[in-house]
């Protein structure tokens, strides 16, 4: 018998019917992958059953013996403390903050009714997971830790009760690319130790593959397609999942066909940046040091790195919206002077594109101001009607009707903001765009998209690209060349693919194996 | 609508009787009845009745509201213009300029308010200006700091970048991002404002340190009610109660228009 079956799960919230018709089992030491755009109610198929969402969930639902579907909330509490274990996606907001680490894992422990865990259990219950010097971090706040060790103390916290179910609710999305690798991988491990079934949900494929034993593609609160993962990847029935799996980039998928770059366009020379740290005299942190990139007219530079790498930094130096403290930046030959020297025209050449395309349109206005925004300081011999017209061609570029120029920014998706956003960028007739991760925070098929439109606006308008990402995957659909950055200085670059097949760096290692 | 909105609708009704009553009532504020000293309700041309000198209370206590909502929003206004002004700057600047400026919002909220309202009195004597003064200097501090921690809030934000690649000059991005997108806020912690200038205004008329007889306020016309409520509990009564209901009514408003924003 499975360990956790669900049949035709419906979930209503307040009378709209949000999910209906999802059937999946969970065998012991096994894991079955949610996958799914956001939106397609993976997230409530997981924890509605055991009373965690406002939704009510009818059907039947099976675990280890009991019926969550005909328990009253009493037994469905017992169940959830005894068998079930839970991982969220924000390791920081999931522990609580003024609660050592000690005390939270023998809560976690004590919840099933074991009795008071000695110390060194927990200390062993945290060497499990990973973690180095466990003693010492017993006593440690969740804010001394890093965003990777709070989430292995999340999941030391969701199995120390010897749950037999654990579910795991985006646990990587948060975390950057290589840990993301290194926690799947640990959930193997704990899986095939202990003989427990993983319920994990995820928005991306690719971070499942090779971990899951069964798929569910979900979509719009049904089941769109499931079966043994390696099956669906490799013979998909449905066109939905056809489709995702095409936009999701992979290292191994032939590589694409890219413009022939012209001159060198851009050039750094032994840029650094630093920044003082918060507070009176508390000296400065080097966040970008000795930085030397190369972006030729029409070609694509891909800036990889880990969080905190000095990636964004970089890329916003360069677009002139961010303090440069060393070294210069070559536009054509000729030295590009400090941002508040430079003139309109040098201006223009540069434009970024944000990772929250959201939070990069102000709410305020309209689509059409917006758009125009550049045009009515870069581009002041412009008449109004003029700029009308500019903003429809861009928006017809980035293909969106003209009916979006009165749209406001709430009322976007995701992807229709981000395109807003391209818009904006290449209306002023930019040489090169800098895009600060710019598909990171889309859902796949939506990120594809996004890289689809980027590839031919390059091939058509001769753009040159400089795209930061966490992705080396995702950039390979796009770039040229590569450069890998670590703690603020680039440690490879080169032509892409050599790097991807002849990779020298271990930092970069690191990124190959998380994608 | 009028159910969920009472405490507004409370508030306008009070403001619109308080400018329309004196249109209307046969007595000014400081006309004296010499034929009905002390009249009880509902006598005559006297709707509540007049006070110990014969004054008409209906007509005193419109002429009171007007004063307290008129000294309530202009000092109102000026610290939300003044807060407004000054956290912005500090917001948006940052740096050393920045711990400066909140260094100074910090002192003036050291200083013993009281002390000073009455100390100016004493120096220049009593007037309605110096009451605008003595609130003014105290009720914009508070403004200050959200509007600041707002900016802050707002600066981080990539919309804010893109205007900045775009060319965009920062007294644009102030006047057409941060400001805008700070509006609502701010107007939520202004209608906070007037209820707390209200309460001030009345304290200090009712210590005798604000507007001048025959000018009244609500504050003056409680402490006159509170002299004579033996004789008769109407003159504390009245304007008494008009007090706590627009402070109520206000403060009720401004919380629901703070939490929307916020």
């Amino acid at each position: 018998m499975s360990l956790y079956t669900i049949r035709n799960l419906a979930v209503d919230i307040a009378g709209n019917r949000l999910v209906e018709e999802v059937s999946l089992t969970v065998e012991a030491g096994q894991c079955t992958a949610i996958i799914g755009a956001s939106g397609s109610g993976k997230s409530l198929t997981c924890l509605t059953p055991f009373g965690l969402t406002p939704g009510v969930a009818s059907g039947t639902m099976l675990l280890d013996g009991i019926d969550l579907g005909n328990a009253d909330a009493v037994r469905i509490r017992d169940a959830r403390r005894r068998l079930t274990g839970f991982i969220f996606q924000q390791p920081l907001t999931a522990l609580t903050p003024h609660l050592t680490v000690g005390a939270q894992l023998q809560e976690a422990t004590m919840q099933a009714g074991a009795a008071r865990p000695a110390r060194r259990e927990l200390a062993l219950k945290l060497e499990r997971v990973g973690l180095s010097r466990a003693d010492e971090r017993l006593d440690q706040f969740p804010h001394r830790l890093s965003g990777g060790e709070r989430q292995r103390v999340m999941i030391a916290a969701a199995i120390a009760h010897n749950p037999k179910l654990l579910i795991a609710d985006e646990p990587t999305s948060a975390l950057d690319a290589s840990l993301r690798a290194e926690i799947m991988d640990l959930l193997d491990e704990l899986r095939a130790e202990q003989r427990l079934g993983l319920l994990l949900v995820s928005h991306d494929l690719a971070s499942v593959e090779g971990h899951a034993d069964q798929l569910v593609v979900m979509d719009k609160g049904r089941v769109v397609e499931s079966g043994p993962a390696s099956d669906v990847i490799a013979d998909p029935k449905q066109d939905y999942t056809r489709r995702l799996i095409a936009a999701t980039p992979r290292l191994d998928e032939p590589g694409p066909k890219l413009s022939q770059p012209g001159e060198v366009l851009l050039e750094t020379h032994l840029m650094g940046v630093e920044f003082a740290r918060p507070g009176w005299r508390r000296g400065k942190l080097q966040a970008l040091a000795d930085a030397n990139i190369v972006v030729r007219q029409g070609e694509a530079l891909a800036i990889v790195g880990g969080s905190g790498s000095g990636k964004s930094t970089l890329g916003r130096a360069i677009a002139g919206i961010g303090p440069v403290s060393q070294g210069e930046i070559f536009w054509d030959g000729l030295p590009l002077p400090e941002r508040r020297k430079r003139s309109l025209a040098m201006r223009r050449l540069i434009q970024p594109v944000f990772q929250d395309p959201v939070a990069s349109l102000d709410p305020q206005w309209r689509v059409l101001d917006i758009v125009t925004e550049p045009l009515r300081n870069l581009r002041p011999d412009l008449t109004r009607v003029e700029r009308e017209e500019l903003a429809q061609q861009a928006l017809s570029e980035v293909d969106l009707a003209d009916d979006f120029l009165i749209r406001i920014p709430v009322s976007l998706s995701g992807g229709q903001a981000q395109r807003v956003a391209i818009a904006r960028a290449i209306i002023a007739a930019p040489r090169l765009l800098v895009l600060d991760e710019a598909t990171s925070a889309l859902d796949p098929l939506v990120g594809a998209g996004i890289l689809e439109l980027l590839g031919r606006l390059q091939v058509e308008n001769g753009l040159s690209l400089l795209f930061i990402t966490h992705d080396i995957a995702a950039a390979r659909r796009l770039c040229h060349r590569i450069a890998v950055m670590e703690d603020g200085r680039i440690v490879e670059t080169g032509d892409m693919q050599t790097v991807v097949e002849n990779s020298r760096h271990p930092a970069t290692r690191k990124l190959i194996a998380a994608s | 609508m009028l159910k969920t909105h009472l405490a507004l609708f409370l508030v306008l009704v009070t403001v619109a009787l308080a400018l329309v009553l004196p249109f209307l009532l046969p007595w000014s504020y400081d006309q004296i009845d010499w034929n009905a000293v002390r009249a009880p309700a509902f006598s005559g041309s006297h709707l509540f009745g007049t006070d110990e000198i014969g004054r008409d209370r209906l007509a005193r206590l419109a002429a009171g509201t007007r004063i307290t909502l008129m000294v309530a929003i202009a000092a109102a206004l000026v610290s939300l213009i003044v807060g407004i002004a000054w956290g912005a700057t500090a917001g948006w600047i940052g740096g050393r300029v920045d711990e400066v400026m909140m260094r100074i919002v910090d002192g003036l909220y050291a200083l013993p308010f009281m002390f000073i309202v009455i100390l100016l009195m004493v120096v220049f004597g009593r007037s309605i200006l110096l009451v605008f003064v003595g609130i003014g200097l105290v009720e914009w501090l508070t403004m200050a700091r959200v509007v600041r921690g707002q900016v802050m809030a707002l600066k981080q934000r990539t919309f804010i970048l893109a205007a900045e690649a775009a060319g965009t000059p920062s007294i644009t991005i102030m006047l057409r991002h941060i400001l805008p997108n700070i509006a609502g806020v701010a107007l939520a912690y202004l209608m906070l404002t007037v209820p707390q200038v209200v309460m001030v205004e009345s304290f200090l008329s009712f210590l005798g340190l604000g507007v001048q007889e025959p000018l009244t306020s609500l504050g003056i016309l409680v402490k006159e009610g509170a002299d004579d409520m033996d004789m008769t509990p109407l003159g504390l009564a009245l304007p008494g109660g008009l007090l706590v209901m627009i402070l109520v009514c206000l403060t009720i408003e401004g919380e629901r228009l703070r939490d929307r924003f916020s």
